[in-house]
């Protein structure tokens, strides 16, 4: 991943969301040790301790957990708690987002699931 | 643990004061931006914090003792700046071995990594040396050295872009490896915010602000969109800078003082809602007036 220094994201910010697509991926599986703040900031040439912050954020999610003097850690969970997370707060600020532009629009909700309907499809027939 | 403290610290030269009644603390193993505008007085601060000046008011502790004349802080501080001085009679390569026996941590192996990946010539001289390949010369050094308290003033002078994307490479890797103090003086400060801990922010020899650099980010955002629709939003004296644009719009850069709630309201309305970056906002914070080079002419 390359960090995008014009989002609106803070940088650390996208590091937890990379963290989190690791896990998605399953390139880094429950049980296992996740990376150091030190590796981070080495792969993204940052300071470490954005580093930390992206992992802290983890952390409070119940997504990490930290072994004392061993680092953090995958949690069993951490899967269903990164989707749950994902579903609850960027899905629903996406939706937030595409309902007021269907607002601006003067689209009526018919209208607007029928075009979800549409888009979803599209992409079956592929 | 403060590294270096300075506590209501003043230097004038003749009737100019160039710092001004300054406080502030450099924590240990972090790395410290000192940005400000020129003649600020951030080469001030740091020759006094050095050691070759001594205060005119105020104390200036480094490692805990006074910094001017004293051998145990030489010996573990380097500072440098393009006025560095070596002798004359010395090849880069002879100063190099000098480094070694002068700086106890010193590394010759990345020294050397460094002064052959930079392609510099072991038999010149110092002062045969262009203003890029001096600036990169001296990084070396001050990389090398792996002094507890290292001071870069200005350090990319002359380096071109590569040059000195990869300086703040080095000094990431070199850092990460061997933690310590380090503080940086730079204008430049787009290039190297993501390697920054902390950023201390000075203007007319007075602290501006001293925050983290991510704090720093969120500190103020730009908020754009009709000026009948943004001004319940807004607290006058949070306002940063102010610009008018055409058909009644104003874009503003105020302090992010908003709850989630007035920036989805603020959202709803239309107004745009961006985020200001480092360097934009320390210009702002430092500015003499709300107003820019347009009210000139």
């Amino acid at each position: 991943m390359v960090l995008n220094h014009d989002s609106v994201k803070p940088i650390y910010v996208q590091i937890a969301e990379w963290l989190e697509t690791e896990i998605l991926n399953e390139h880094i599986s429950p049980g296992e040790k996740m990376y150091s703040q030190y590796q981070l900031a080495d792969m993204f040439n940052i300071n470490p301790a954005t580093a930390a912050k992206g992992l802290n954020i983890l952390a409070n999610n119940n997504i990490l957990y930290k072994k004392r003097g061993l680092g953090m850690f995958v949690k069993e969970a951490a899967k269903e708690m990164i989707l749950l997370k994902r579903k609850n707060e960027n899905l629903k600020q996406m939706v937030r987002d595409l309902v007021q532009e269907a607002n601006y629009l003067g689209v009526s909700n018919d209208e607007l699931y029928q075009l979800i309907n549409d888009i979803r499809n599209e992409g079956q027939g592929e | 643990m403060g590294i270096v403290i300075c506590d209501n610290v003043s230097k004038s030269f003749k009737k100019n004061r160039a710092i001004k009644n300054l406080s502030c603390t450099f924590q240990e193993n972090r790395i410290t931006g000192l940005i400000g505008r020129n003649g600020a007085g951030k080469t001030t601060l740091l020759k006094t914090i050095a050691g070759r000046w001594r205060p005119n008011e105020g104390v200036v502790k480094v490692f805990d003792e006074d910094p001017y004349d004293n051998l145990k802080v030489s010996a573990n501080m380097i500072c440098v700046n393009d006025e560095l001085v070596f002798s004359p009679e010395l090849t880069l390569d002879e100063i190099l071995k000098s480094g070694e026996m002068f700086y106890s941590n010193w590394d010759m192996e990345i020294a050397e990594g460094l002064f052959d990946y930079f392609e510099l010539n072991p038999n010149l001289y110092h002062d045969q040396l262009s203003k890029g390949k001096l600036s990169t010369f001296n990084m070396i050094v001050g990389l090398a050295s792996r002094c507890p308290l290292t001071i870069f003033d200005e350090p990319t002078t002359g380096m071109d872009y590569s040059v000195r994307q990869d300086f703040y490479r080095a000094l990431l890797k070199d850092y990460i490896n061997h933690p310590r103090t380090i503080i940086l003086s730079s204008h430049l400060l787009n290039e190297l915010e993501d390697i920054l801990e902390d950023i201390v922010l000075i203007d007319k020899g007075e602290i501006c602000l001293h925050e983290s650099m991510n704090d720093l980010k969120e500190y103020a955002i730009r908020i754009t969109g009709k000026r009948e629709d943004i001004e319940p939003f807004i607290v006058e004296e949070n306002i940063l800078h102010k610009k008018k644009l055409e058909f009644n719009l104003e874009s503003l850069v105020v302090k992010n003082e908003f709850s989630k709630e007035e920036i989805e309201q603020m959202k709803q309305r239309g107004i745009q809602i961006l985020n200001v970056d480092a360097a934009d906002l320390s210009m702002f914070l430092t500015g003499q007036s709300k107003g820019g080079i347009d009210d000139v002419f």
